[in-house]
């Protein structure tokens, strides 16, 4: 599409051509300049987001001088990268760019397209022959059991709180309402190296299909069998007084995924039978059968890679059926409906059909007294807070926040449930979903984020009288980057 | 910085035309073209841009050394020094750390393999060094005697980071006598939103394919999805180089530089040869005036000379050996074209002929792409379904319908388009308004369609974290 060089500009043409040619290059010319000075000065003098709600974090910041970072090129690249990153409008914008995307092809019937970012990867299911044992192995920790370092005194009232990331410790109560007014928004300031773990929950290739968004799954035989030494050696130091149970939760690809897809994905199914295979006497918690029981029902979020409550309250009923403990009928729950949720999908895959047809994000509040607890991931600072947050000021795509607030916190829920168990539930985010439907079956819930915590995972459960141990991840975590962790906690 | 961003488009531009444009005389407007010059390579490179300035200075010097010592030997021999100096540079912040490598491979030691980081537009701009110097030892141009305009020369922004290679005898006249008419600012415009178009509508969007398709392990791709990731690489390549060219040109004119052309519709060639000649054609031409011409082999072995042009076309693309093969691979393309000859060629039906060289370019293309060897061999198996991989697969059935409009404009992009409608525009007053008309609403919204599209540039989803 090279235009003519007309590096001789047409001396012989007839003298009304050349009148015309300059009159249409001084036309171009005069047009081209006023839209080029009018979006000039839009993106310079327009107001300039500090944030984008799509990709969930914060935007670049104009960076500070040092003649470090001039002569290492970060300042000037700085420079450029905050221009480019705050353009005033940049949401709208990237709307439309996701617009003008889907316009560059036909879509099929079923709105099927796969946003591949790590190329077209074929699931390796192949068993290693002879090859039986854990990849690494796994040596015992012994501890010695103390006195819980942080001790909050608080009475059930029915009064609320609110909660904010910096709240500091207060004798302020809290109960099972969440009415409270929140400010948190789920923003995250980018930082290189930041995030090297993104693989442990998320996968790179999507598949849109029927207005859903489906992570497609790999999985890897030898990671489960790592994840379930793991879990086994928490099993060994925690000794036979304490159960130990596994559950790990399926994604959408294994109940969504048409026919013609199939040969993109692992089986999740094949995966976590590998892991319950390799467990040593730890309870493996069917998640996978009752959800697949139950794939009619909106148990997975179509536009975000997380469960919905309802998944995670048929889950937790399976774990509560094993763990041989109450549980509470979902009837006896307040349900909470919320419109409008777009999840993480769309910003991951930029697919403007997911941000064309949101979901309901739906919540269930338990009618059961408890009192909630945060500490930061050393177990310093602890403060009361909702075990559910209030979702008023959260832009839609954090509203999975509304459990926990969040992976970075410790949280401990004490019921008013007497049976003597105590649970710790070591997770990833979809974990959070669910203490909310374990306050009628345990008298302490601990959570601990098992890519965050700073203690050893087993001095804290024996310093807390800990019964039961739930690890709650989803396949991705359980056969990703995010499993060796575990060892991380244990050993730390 | 690069000519597809956002803050180069509206500020770093936008203050060098009005700067350049404000000041009156010549020779205030070089320097501003040389300051933004400079600010815009130590935007990338503060350190390097030292590199940049005594290149030039060194050149300079050569040439002022070249003309004092004209006719006698020691002009050959400053000649010797400046070339000596340009390719040491070049060899030494390209190609020392794959040489080491090399070594170590071959002779079993364990050098430290040294990580020199590349200067941008290294290659760039040592070439026309090389160029100026060696026209001067030629007598081809005349030696420049202001430092300050040979410093303008290499530097020049527009061509300095990514071409073409312009000679210096191509602007020498113009760096001292120019002017810009509205049809030079005109052209240069809408020859600068055309490469931006190819670079943001249609190259970025097709390196979303490629990337998809061998960005992971390529077991997983279909035999025909490898033919189709591969045809869209070429594109994509074709489109990338082209539309940063086409920048080159258009901003060049709007300061009233005519910068010659670097492709012609490569994709239109009747043969390999043909595709070299419409092919990053100022790359081409370097080669054939200060390498191929020079008898370094003596007459007995002129196809050597050919093979040396084709390594060091491949070298040059990168210190890589994929970069050197996929030079040779040409080389062996155009040996045999030779040994067939022109006559013989041309009674080869023209079908034939298209697919006959569409196959060895794609093929190429795929030979520049990966990088690594192993994987460039498991490219090749599944070309041909030797990786046990599939026929066809529904990601590339899904592929080709969800960007249908996109490969089709590309496709449609590949022919004289441009040229097509400057015909048209010649047949009458009428039809002139109207190509110029369409053209001013094409500019528009090519425009506007990439800064959108470029707001997207910094896209940095970012999930996990608290989730």
């Amino acid at each position: 599409m090279e235009l003519n060089q007309a590096k001789q500009p047409a001396a012989e043409a007839p003298k009304a051509k050349r009148s015309t040619e300059r009159r249409i290059a001084l036309l171009n010319v005069f047009i081209l300049g006023v839209v080029f000075a009018a979006t000039a000065l839009w993106t310079i003098l327009g107001e300039r987001p500090t944030m984008s709600e799509t990709e969930n974090r914060n935007l670049a910041t104009f960076p500070e001088f040092s003649w470090e970072s001039y002569f290492d090129g970060s300042f000037t690249a700085g420079i450029a990268n905050f221009f480019d990153d705050t353009v005033p409008g940049r949401e709208t914008f990237k709307h439309l760019t996701a617009t003008i995307r889907q316009y560059m092809g036909l879509q099929t019937e079923d709105g099927a397209t796969i946003h591949m970012n790590s190329g077209n990867q074929l699931p390796d299911q192949e068993e290693p022959e002879g090859n039986d044992a854990p990849v690494e192995e796994t040596v015992p920790v012994i501890v010695t059991t103390t006195t819980a370092a942080t001790t909050a005194t608080q009475t059930t009232t029915s009064d609320t709180t609110s909660e904010t990331e910096s709240a500091s410790t207060t004798s302020k109560t809290t109960t099972n309402t969440t009415a409270a007014s929140n400010t948190t928004t789920a923003v995250t300031t980018v930082n290189d190296g930041q995030d090297d773990d993104d693989g442990g929950e998320l996968s790179n290739n999507i598949l849109i299909y029927k207005n859903r968004g489906i992570m497609l799954y790999g999985g890897s035989f030898n990671a489960g069998r790592n994840y379930a030494a793991y879990v086994n050696a928490y099993k060994a130091d925690l000794g036979p007084d304490v159960n130990v149970y596994s559950m790990v939760i399926p994604t959408s690809c294994s109940f969504y995924t048409p026919e013609k897809f199939q040969y993109l994905i692992g089986s999740e199914f094949d995966n976590i039978n590998n892991i319950n295979d390799h467990l040593v006497d730890v309870i493996p918690v069917d998640a996978y059968g009752v959800m697949e029981a139950h794939k009619d029902e909106a148990i997975l979020a179509r536009t975000d890679h997380h469960w919905t409550g309802l998944g995670a309250y048929y889950a937790a009923q399976e774990f509560a059926k094993t763990a041989d403990v109450p549980f509470k009928n979902l009837t006896t729950y307040q349900k909470v409906v919320k419109p409008g949720y777009v999840g993480t999908l769309y910003g991951y895959s930029g697919d403007i059909k997911l941000k064309n047809n949101p979901e309901d994000f739906i919540y269930y509040i338990p009618n059961t007294t408890y009192t909630t607890t945060y500490y930061n991931i050393d177990m310093s600072n602890p403060r009361y807070g909702n075990l559910l947050l209030n979702l008023d000021n959260v832009k839609p795509v954090s509203w999975y926040l509304v459990y926990l607030g969040g992976d970075e916190r410790v949280t401990q829920v004490d019921t008013e449930c007497k049976n003597g168990r105590s649970l710790c539930i070591i997770k990833d985010s979809y974990g959070n979903a669910l203490p909310s439907f374990l306050t009628a079956s345990f008298e302490h819930i601990y959570v601990i984020d098992m890519r965050y915590f700073k203690q050893n995972a087993i001095t804290f459960m024996k310093d807390r009288g800990v019964t039961d141990v739930l690890f709650a991840m989803n396949s991705f975590s359980a056969t990703g980057s995010n499993y060796k962790k575990l060892e991380t906690l244990r050993t730390q | 910085m690069v000519f597809s961003s956002l803050f180069f488009i509206y500020i770093f531009l936008l203050l060098c035309l009005i700067s350049y444009w404000a000041v009156g005389s010549l020779k205030y407007k070089n320097f501003i073209l040389i300051l933004f010059s400079l600010i815009f390579y130590a935007w990338g490179e503060p350190v390097w841009v030292s590199l940049l300035i005594f290149s030039a200075f060194q050149n300079y010097l050569s040439g002022r050394l070249i003309e004092k010592f004209r006719g006698k030997a020691g002009a050959k021999a400053v000649m010797i020094l400046s070339l000596v100096l340009n390719l040491g540079l070049l060899f030494g912040f390209k190609y020392t750390g794959f040489f080491v490598e090399n070594i170590n491979l071959i002779a079993g030691t364990s050098i430290p393999v040294p990580d020199i980081r590349l200067p941008i537009g290294i290659s760039f701009f040592t070439f026309q060094a090389i160029s100026y110097t060696v026209d001067c030892y030629w007598e081809r141009v005349n030696v420049q005697k202001s430092f300050w305009k040979l410093l303008l020369y290499l530097s020049m922004f527009p061509q300095l980071v990514a071409g073409p290679i312009v000679r210096y005898s191509t602007i020498e006249q113009e760096i001292d006598e120019r002017s810009v008419t509205v049809e030079d600012i005109s052209y240069g415009i809408s020859r600068l939103i055309v490469g931006l178009g190819k670079k943001v509508i249609l190259a970025n969007n097709l390196s979303v394919i490629v990337d998809s398709f061998f960005g992971g392990e390529l077991g997983g791709v279909s035999v025909l999805g490898t033919w189709y990731a591969v045809i869209v690489y070429a594109m994509q390549i074709y489109f990338d180089f082209s539309g940063y060219s086409d920048m080159a040109i258009g901003m060049g004119r709007m300061f009233g530089f005519h910068f010659d052309e670097n492709f012609r519709h490569p994709f239109l060639c009747k043969d390999v040869t043909e595709f070299w000649q419409r092919w990053h054609i100022s790359l081409g031409s370097f080669f054939r005036d200060y390498l191929l011409y020079i008898p370094l082999f003596g007459k007995r072995r002129p196809y050597a000379s050919l093979f040396l042009v084709w390594f060091s076309t491949g070298l040059w693309h990168g210190a890589s050996w994929n970069f050197i093969i996929w030079g040779l691979y040409f080389g062996i393309f155009i040996f045999m074209e030779r040994q067939l000859g022109k006559k013989r060629m041309k009674k080869i039906p023209i079908g034939i002929r298209h697919f006959y060289n569409k196959i060895v370019i794609i093929l190429g293309f795929g030979i520049f792409y990966f990088e690594s060897l192993p994987r460039l061999g498991g490219f090749f198996r599944n070309l041909v379904g030797a990786n046990g991989n599939m026929l066809v697969d529904e990601v590339t059935k899904l592929s080709v319908m969800n960007n249908l409009f996109l490969l089709l404009a590309a496709l449609v992009c590949c022919f004289p388009i441009g040229e097509l409608f400057g015909k048209l525009a010649k047949k009458s007053e009428a039809s002139q308004i109207a190509v110029g008309a369409g053209q001013i609403i094409f500019n528009i919204a090519v425009f506007l369609t990439s800064s959108i599209l470029l707001v997207d540039a910094t896209n940095n989803p970012f999930l996990y974290f608290r989730f």
